[in-house]
């Protein structure tokens, strides 16, 4: 590993979208094992300074490789493609569907089964999110970059969606 | 005749002597020590026996006692007696007083920054106060241990923010300690259980999944841990640092003073009813009913009723359960093993509230009192450098979210909560108004949109911007968070290279310059001779950089030196040597670091040496699943 490699190969993984979970757990396990700070307690400050770079780096490739939004970012980064946050997808359907998403999640907070409803859409929102990935996963792999971009739009607005659930979810704990 | 054995100048005499490391839990109402000693962990009791230290500390006008005699009479002298001080840690006055409506202390009226408290004995932080229950834990630690300290690990709460760790960090400087870590106390406990050595993880590819359940006296925390050969990894952590046993001491004797009747009720009777409301509830757990007596009241608390006054508050700890299971996309079904933590989990209800929560019987084979100090002795002994071969690891999350203030009081989150230390976050902002030439760096901590609702670290300014128009300046700002979970900010103005940068000294920790004040301060306190304490110190991190670069050379030197360049390193390491037996500070300080930056590039090869190895090592690990 060098500083400047990149995220997939820091884990000697392939770059494509579809990643093997397990196997970036494993080595990034394998990663810290050598580099953590505390195998460095008792050396030198500069190699504990070594260390902390090391591991940073290691933490920050695991946490992007690991969110699905993160990584279609990254990888479109990678394919030289820098995606503007502030622009949307111009598909109308999906934004429509999505209309109605935010409405649905609204009316659970008032609902008599509030935590029952929102299981349900929970769900469907994981199933949209799930659909949306592998759209990104064959786009970028037949280099279908706009599209690619187009997808990752959605895919941030599906997981916006989940952090709302998430959110109201929380509420209604309280 | 036998020849008697004379070392090389300057060099230990007993180079592979078993390091001394110890592992401290510094708790709200009790704190303790412990050791590895003969192969095990084991917490270090006192000369009169006693594991546990009270977290009491009263102050006399011409001195200081720490413990079982200071909390037996505090009900005597309330406001020179500070208990649970734990809960003052890293906060400021308001904060304190919100939190705690009655309590018998005189604050400093200067106390905007660092609360400090009159006593007897004049002015303490509650940093001061913490580092004399450590200086008691470390005395006893080279006492039984039988000479200095090497390095000490200190556990923390999981939720503990940035500026409670910094404030714990200091009072570790401030009683002398070398901290190797701070350690979370649920991972402390969950080493102490030894759950790596079961056999059955290694044929688990995703580790198996632990809760730990951490009620203390003043804090509650609940952490889901991963475990995977080896690796202790923290998922995610949630939890309240103003919810633990007093409370559930409270509530009880809430109760009994309105079945007493009591009216205006002073501190020494406040200290009469928690203590039956304590005694009443560890009763509990063994018997159905207990019959309580209160100026000439006399009535019965039994189970149903404790239950009723317990719930609301166990009820408030699943609440959190939920939340850190949410946070870890996890379900119940989904944890193997629960470990309970904390004095106030011997209470049966809560036992029972857990147990139903989590569906499977929690380990508490270990007592809860002292399952973190063992952990954190075990830590303690793997960082020293005892264990070499030792495979555990242990990676810890930020507990809280790291956010900058932005327009309009809101906050922008740099790094967000449950994310893996250490950590680096970079971000760009920019100018407000046209020719605006400075910048305030407002770091804050918390969950929530509003800086007012955020707990404010620290803030600073970057000068010097060029005059532009609104918009136009790039400054980059940066996060870094280091293994203990500490921050340090820095900010850049990237078209001019203007930088400012901090240690984040939390608003409510001590700055150096206080530190130093301190200690100058407890050094005359106990008539210590500061110059031969600072040359002692100076003279045990030369010590530390020889051994390891003598390591490393053993290790790797034949292949990653050149003659020379270990010729080099050999002259500068006989320069130290001879710096620490010459036995002047400055000059042994400045060899450490000569000789640190000339070791610098065979570091930086050792490294890489070490990542090519990882590297390979991966189709090895594989196969072992």
């Amino acid at each position: 590993m060098k500083l400047q490699q990149n995220y997939f190969q820091i884990f000697d993984l392939p770059i494509r979208y579809e990643i093997d979970a397990g196997l970036l757990a494993q080595r990034y396990r394998a990663l810290q094992r050598e580099f953590h700070p505390d195998k460095f307690a008792t050396r030198s400050s500069r190699e504990q300074m070594l260390s902390m770079q090391y591991t940073t780096q290691i933490n920050e490739a695991n946490t992007t490789l690991c969110d699905p939004v993160l990584r279609a970012t990254y990888l479109l980064k990678l394919a030289g493609v820098e995606v503007n946050p502030e622009q949307t997808t111009g598909d109308s359907d999906f934004l429509m569907q999505q209309l109605i998403l935010r409405e649905r999640l609204e009316e659970v907070r008032t609902a008599a089964d509030s935590q029952t409803s929102l299981d349900r859409l929970s769900r469907e929102a994981r199933a949209l999110f799930i659909e949306q990935q592998q759209e990104f996963g064959s786009t970028l792999a037949a280099n279908a970059l706009d599209k690619a971009q187009n997808t990752l739009h959605k895919l941030q607005f599906l997981a916006k969606l989940q952090r709302q659930i998430e959110q109201l979810e929380e509420d209604l704990l309280d | 005749m036998a020849l008697l054995q004379i070392s090389e100048p300057g060099q230990s005499p007993e180079p592979h002597r078993r390091k001394r490391a110890l592992g401290i839990d510094l708790g709200t109402t009790n704190s303790l020590v412990a050791a590895v000693r003969n192969g095990s962990a084991e917490v270090l009791p006192s000369a009169d026996g006693a594991a546990m230290l009270p977290s009491a500390v009263r102050y006399f006008a011409d001195g200081i006692q720490v413990g079982a005699e200071a909390r037996r009479t505090a009900v005597d002298d309330p406001q020179n007696t500070l208990l649970s001080i734990k809960r003052f840690m890293g906060r400021g006055l308001n904060d304190i007083k919100t939190a705690n409506a009655q309590l018998p202390y005189r604050f400093a009226a200067d106390s905007d920054t660092v609360p400090k408290i009159q006593t007897a004995g004049g002015r303490v932080t509650p940093i001061q106060v913490s580092a004399e229950i450590l200086k008691v834990l470390a005395i006893r630690g080279r006492d039984t241990l039988g000479g200095e300290i090497d390095g000490t690990v200190i556990t923390v709460p999981a939720y503990f923010d940035e500026a409670q760790r910094q404030a714990t960090k200091d009072a570790a400087t401030l009683a002398g300690l070398k901290v190797l870590r701070l350690l979370s106390e649920p991972t402390a406990a969950a080493v102490a259980y030894g759950l790596d050595r079961n056999a059955d993880d290694h044929e688990r590819a995703d580790g198996k999944i632990i809760a730990v359940y951490d009620l203390g006296g003043g804090t509650f925390d609940i952490t889901i841990l991963r475990l995977s050969r080896g690796v202790f990894e923290v998922l995610s952590t949630n939890g309240d640092t103003a919810l633990g046993g007093d409370d559930f001491d409270n509530a009880v004797a809430d109760w009994i003073a309105t079945q007493a009747r009591l009216k205006d009720i002073n501190a020494v009777t406040q200290r009469a009813l928690l203590d039956s409301a304590c005694a009443a509830k560890e009763a509990l757990a063994i018997k159905h009913s207990v019959t309580l007596n209160h100026n000439g009241w006399q009535g019965q608390l039994d189970r149903p009723q404790l239950a009723r006054l317990l719930d609301p508050l166990i009820n408030k700890t699943l609440r959190a359960c939920k939340r850190v299971l949410r946070d870890a996309a996890l379900d119940t079904e989904a944890v193997d093993d629960v470990i309970l933590v904390g004095g106030s989990t011997r209470a049966l209800r809560v036992r029972e509230q857990v147990e139903a929560f989590f569906g499977r019987p929690p380990h508490a084979d270990i007592d809860p009192d002292q399952v973190v100090a063992i952990g954190a002795a075990l830590q303690a002994d793997i960082l020293v450098g005892n264990r070499p071969r030792e495979d555990l690891l242990l990676l810890d999350v930020i507990p809280l979210s790291l956010a900058i203030e932005t327009m309009g009081g809101l906050t922008e989150k740099l790094i967000p909560r449950n994310t893996p230390i250490p950590v680096a976050k970079a971000q760009e902002f920019t100018t407000f108004k046209d020719g605006q030439t400075a910048m305030t760096i407002h770091v804050l901590q918390g969950e929530r949109e509003l800086v007012a609702d955020c707990r404010s670290l620290a803030r600073f300014e970057l000068r010097g911007i060029p005059p532009m128009v609104a918009g136009a300046a790039h400054v980059r700002v940066t996060y870094q968070v280091d293994a203990d979970g500490l921050l340090s900010v820095s900010a850049q103005e990237k078209s001019t290279g203007v930088t400012a940068e901090i240690v984040v000294k939390p608003s409510y920790g001590l700055n150096e310059t206080d530190i130093t004040q301190m200690l100058q301060d407890s050094y005359t306190h106990a008539k210590e001779d500061i110059a031969a304490r600072t040359l002692r110190e100076a003279q045990l991190e030369a010590e530390r950089s020889l051994e390891a670069l003598a390591a490393a050379i053993n290790e790797n030197g034949g292949e990653l030196l050149s003659k020379n360049e270990r010729a080099t390193l050999q002259q500068a390491m006989e320069t130290l040597r001879l710096a620490c037996s010459a036995g002047n500070s400055t000059t042994i300080h400045q060899q450490v670091e000569a000789l640190n930056a000339l070791s610098e590039p065979f570091a930086a090869r050792r490294m890489d040496l070490s990542i090519k190895r990882a590297m390979q090592g991966h189709s090895l690990d594989e196969f072992d699943h």
